[in-house]
């Protein structure tokens, strides 16, 4: 579904990452393992359009979407939550969630969905997105993204700044949604959670991958555990 | 004091509708677009030209306001491309720059070509009384056309899916991207639309005092008062700003005299800026 190859990407003609290659299968969890940076966040902006790519290709769907303007790429069926959000401050609950459809007029069907993964953004549909609490607008960002129906979702630090117990509740909204075959890429720090839900992984050290493998073979590699896992 | 605040009103409402386009476009692109006067003037004197030339003035209007809107969509396609290049300080910059090389060249050129051209709608028909005061019909027309737009507006970005979608770049342009909206069709639209609006205001403007080829500062200059007083980006506090700039005017020029209006103006934006840095309805960055 995903295609990444000989992707470097940076900014100000900086290289970030070097030479990534990964794929993402349909219906497959897949988990970017990396500490805070090492690449992720410039790799997942360079594929989805926001940042610009140095050389290397990235295929969506077997069409080449290499620095397409983020819109397209998104209206493609690629959807992706950043770690900052990007909600609309001043805009309710409902209003954001409509405009995750954009630009078709949002599906009633998707939207009960969302609202029944998420009953507090039913509760909240008239609130400002800016007055919410953190793990209320993780919720928001990730149903904003649902609304548009994408195929691929990517998700950068889904549990950054949430308590233990919200980061837990917003993974079990993937598991839901894994299970209904959506197919996932997260980047993650906190990676006992992303463990468990995921499928394979790539770890990523200064820019390169540096392992991969099942989620299974990850969790047992002693250096992963040792970096990731707070295990001697 | 009454036919001050009613009269107020009617200027308000015209004032918002020029505030509007200003903030919009300052929203959307941090762009504070310095030839926006100079787009409404030529709205104003393409209309006198085609009504000397014999056109009805419905024709007239329609026509210049498409030539407004074609010269906002115009420059915001070509000579705002490497304004919006840059970000920060910069873009803010270059585009007052550009934009007031734009006013100087329109001002130019309609001054050379058209030195003594101005334009006044003469709405026939009675004064009308409305709660004890007489209001002149050209006046009850600009104010009836400047509230039908302005809720037009209001419904647009409040309900619309494509206002929603130029509200959402306003407040966060990466989220907007991520949902799929195009920042830069937004951005060359709210362009075209002001400059319409401004055009618009400057031919209520005629319904009751003729305006002049020479007053594109002037409008440019009441649109910055007013996007200062209303916060920037905000559609509703353009007009709130306006109404209450319109009713300071003329209370001012009533009671004290016309000479001391522009300094009471710049007073309330200071004033604006001191007590409230955002704007009426703006929200702090």
């Amino acid at each position: 579904m995903l295609e990444v190859s000989g992707l470097s990407a940076g900014y100000h003609g900086e290289d970030v990452v070097h030479e990534i290659d990964f794929s993402v299968a349909s219906g497959e969890a897949v988990i970017i393992i990396g500490s805070n940076g090492a690449g992720k966040t410039t790799l997942f902006r360079a594929i989805c359009g926001l940042g610009p790519v140095s050389t290397g290709t990235v295929t969506f769907e077997g069409k080449s979407i290499t620095a397409m303007p983020v819109h397209k790429i998104s209206r493609s069926g690629l959807a992706y939550v950043p770690a900052e959000r990007h909600l609309f401050p001043q805009m309710s609950v409902g209003e954001n969630l409509g405009l995750g459809a954009f630009p078709r007029a949002p599906d009633p069907a998707t939207l009960k969905f969302v609202l029944d993964l998420f009953p507090r953004l039913a509760e909240r549909q008239n609130q400002h997105a800016g007055t919410m609490s953190g793990g209320e607008q993780q919720m928001l960002a990730v149903g904003r993204a649902l609304m548009s129906r994408p195929r691929l979702l990517m998700l950068d630090e889904p549990s950054t700044g949430l308590a233990p117990k919200l980061a837990q509740e917003a993974y079990a909204a993937l598991e839901v949604l894994r299970r209904r075959g959506m197919t996932l890429l997260i980047a993650e720090q906190q990676v006992p959670l992303a463990l468990k839900l995921a499928d394979r992984g790539y770890v990523v050290e200064n820019g390169r991958i540096h392992k991969t493998g099942t989620t299974e073979m990850l969790a047992n590699d002693p250096d992963v555990r040792r970096a990731y896992l707070g295990v001697a | 004091m009454k036919a001050a605040v009613l009269d107020g009103l009617v200027l308000g409402l015209q004032f918002g509708l020029l505030g509007v386009g200003l903030t919009l476009v300052y929203g959307l692109g941090g762009v504070l677009n310095l030839a926006h006067g100079a787009l409404a003037v030529v709205a104003a004197t393409v209309v006198a030209l085609l009504m000397d030339a014999g056109l009805p003035a419905g024709a007239g209007v329609a026509a210049g306001l498409a030539v407004a809107g074609a010269l906002g969509l115009l420059i915001d396609s070509t000579l705002m491309r490497p304004v919006y290049r840059q970000t920060g300080e910069e873009r803010v910059l270059l585009g007052l720059l550009l934009t007031l090389g734009v006013a100087f060249m329109i001002d130019g050129f309609l001054v050379w070509r058209f030195p003594l051209r101005g334009l006044s709608l003469n709405i026939g028909g009675e004064a009308i009384s409305i709660l004890g005061v007489r209001m002149r019909s050209g006046s009850l027309l600009a104010s009836v056309v400047s509230i039908l737009v302005g809720v037009l507006l209001v419904v647009f970005f409040r309900w619309s899916r494509m206002g929603r979608a130029i509200r959402s770049v306003i407040q966060d342009e990466e989220g907007a991207q991520l949902v799929g909206v195009n920042p830069v069709a937004a951005r060359r639209l709210i362009f075209g639309l002001s400059a319409v609006l401004a055009g618009l205001v400057a031919i209520t403007r005629s319904m009751t005092s003729p305006v002049q080829v020479t007053a594109g500062i002037d409008f440019t200059i009441l649109a910055l008062i007013v996007t200062v007083v209303g916060g920037l980006g905000s559609v509703l506090g353009a007009f709130l700003a306006g109404i209450l700039l319109g009713i300071v005017n003329t209370i001012s020029s009533f009671y004290i005299g016309t000479y001391i209006t522009t300094i009471m103006l710049l007073l309330a934006a200071a004033l604006t800026i001191l007590f409230r840095p955002a704007g009426l309805l703006g929200r702090r960055r």
